[in-house]
């Protein structure tokens, strides 16, 4: 089998750092820190544990149902969805994941778009 | 610089929220910039519990009272992010009257940790779940190709050595005009028949301690006194043999399908392996499985028939007649008895 993008930084112990910087840039970002207002904290860093282990081939995994059943009534944009990918690449790249690994990574969210992104959304 | 100062300067220097009250009525005397900055700064006659609304009046009480330490968490959420503390209130004697001296840790990132680590640690254990569950089913199948004990050889060492058994028996079953039966009937049946009947067989097989090697088609071959040395391997495997009759006896009474089956029992040297390398197969070889094999085919219908070597082994609980020398393909001349179960044996003995 080959390595994942996950065992290739040291696992959790550096993946547990992107979440924690991710989670703070998500909740500072002016485009979608008001979708994080009302969760509480520990179901948020739950998610995004979850969300960026699974990206990088941690143990979690979605099926695309549960992805889509989630987000179905957040209403989430084109923009919102680029500024999630902006700010994991600002978190990947500060924890020195290599360029090449980190377009795997997006190209994984990329392909969600369509599932994650309210259909009536520009 | 006087301690006052000294101490003055250190709790605004620390990162810890530290404020000094009046026990009597609550009021602030100090605070230092954590404090503030997490709180508010408090106004001029506001009270702790207007700055922190969040504690315990009964507690704050009971702290005033006895002098008891009292500790809570409180959470506050200035922007999106929730905050929490540890907050410790304690009685401190002052120069004029009592104090209240507050403290307050953010803990706010080690909650965040260990949300994360709760999150990671069942994310984890639900794959091992799964893993410990594909493992079982590896597990169960690969005790369908072979025996246990050689399974935990093969699992410990990866390899199984060849293994030679002196004394071991076998049982070969075949049934008649299996042929023609799978020629004229839909193979879901037949499969479904074998397999009701195979079924049965093992259960017998696993009652007598004896282990099923394989079935090759039509054909079933136990063995006793393989992997593990059994004594009384002979008779192991004669039991077998008359149970295995007597199921179908009972069977042809309420299904459609007559089964008749022959039967071979052998006894002698044996080798067990796992034969092969991407497809393992636990097989076993040797005189001992060449007379059952041989035998069986010999049997008439309904029958078990042994080489006369095993009769010593069967005669005290067994119906043991002697069939007298015969010519067997490969084996030459041999002494050959056959084996019925004491009851109901005379009738069988008539249709040999």
């Amino acid at each position: 089998m080959s390595q994942t993008i996950y065992e290739k930084y040291g696992g959790f112990k550096t993946i547990s750092r992107i979440v924690m910087s991710f989670y703070e840039m998500a909740l500072d970002s002016e485009q979608i820190g008001d979708h994080f207002d009302e969760i509480d904290m520990p179901r948020l860093i739950d998610h995004q544990t979850k969300f960026v282990s699974s990206l990088v081939g941690g143990p979690a995994s979605f099926s695309d149902d549960r992805i889509e059943a989630v987000h179905r009534h957040l209403n989430i944009s084109h923009d919102d969805f680029d500024e999630v990918g902006a700010l994991l690449t600002e978190a990947l790249t500060q924890h020195g994941m290599a360029d090449a690994d980190i377009e795997i990574v997006m190209d994984a969210i990329e392909s969600k778009r369509s599932i994650i992104v309210a259909r009536t959304a520009a | 610089m006087n301690i006052h100062a000294i101490n003055e300067h250190l709790l605004r220097a620390i990162g810890v929220g530290v404020a000094v009250l009046r026990a009597s009525d609550m009021t602030f005397i100090f605070h230092n910039g954590p404090f503030a900055e997490w709180f508010g700064t408090p106004e001029p006659g506001q009270t702790l519990l207007d700055i922190l609304p969040g504690l315990d009046v009964k507690e704050l009480d009971d702290v005033k009272q006895s002098g008891l330490r009292y500790s809570a968490e409180l959470q506050i959420k200035p922007k999106r992010r929730t905050l929490i503390f540890a907050t410790a209130i304690s009685l401190a004697n002052g120069v004029e009257e009592q104090l209240l001296v507050v403290e307050c840790q953010n803990i706010t990132r080690i909650r965040e940790l260990e949300s994360m680590i709760d999150s990671y640690s069942t994310m984890v254990e639900r794959n091992t779940r799964e893993l410990e569950r594909e493992k079982e089913r590896v597990e169960r199948l690969l005790l369908n190709l072979m025996p246990r004990a050689v399974y935990e050889e093969f699992k410990t060492f990866g390899v199984v050595t060849p293994q030679l058994y002196d004394n071991v028996s076998v049982v070969m079953l075949d049934f008649v005009g299996f042929t023609d039966f799978t020629a004229k009937t839909d193979p879901t049946v037949t499969l479904s028949e074998l397999n009701d009947i195979f079924t049965a067989f093992d259960r017998i097989v696993e009652q007598f301690g004896c282990e099923r090697i394989k079935t090759i088609g039509d054909a079933y071959l136990a063995v006793s006194g393989m992997p593990d040395e059994t004594p009384d391997h002979a008779t192991a495997v004669a039991h077998c043999a008359v149970r295995f009759l007597r199921y179908l006896e009972r069977r042809n009474e309420s299904h459609p399908h007559k089964w008749q089956a022959r039967i071979g029992l052998g006894t002698g040297a044996a080798v067990g392996s796992v034969v092969g390398i991407q497809k393992y197969v636990y097989d076993v070889f040797g005189p001992a499985v060449n007379i059952a094999s041989r035998l069986q085919v010999f049997a008439n219908p309904m029958n078990i028939v042994a080489p006369e070597e095993m009769k010593y082994a069967l005669i005290d609980e067994f119906q043991i007649t002697d069939l007298g020398p015969t010519d067997i393909k490969g084996m030459g001349r041999m002494e050959l008895i056959n084996v019925t179960s004491r009851l109901g044996a005379p009738q069988r003995t008539r249709m040999f």
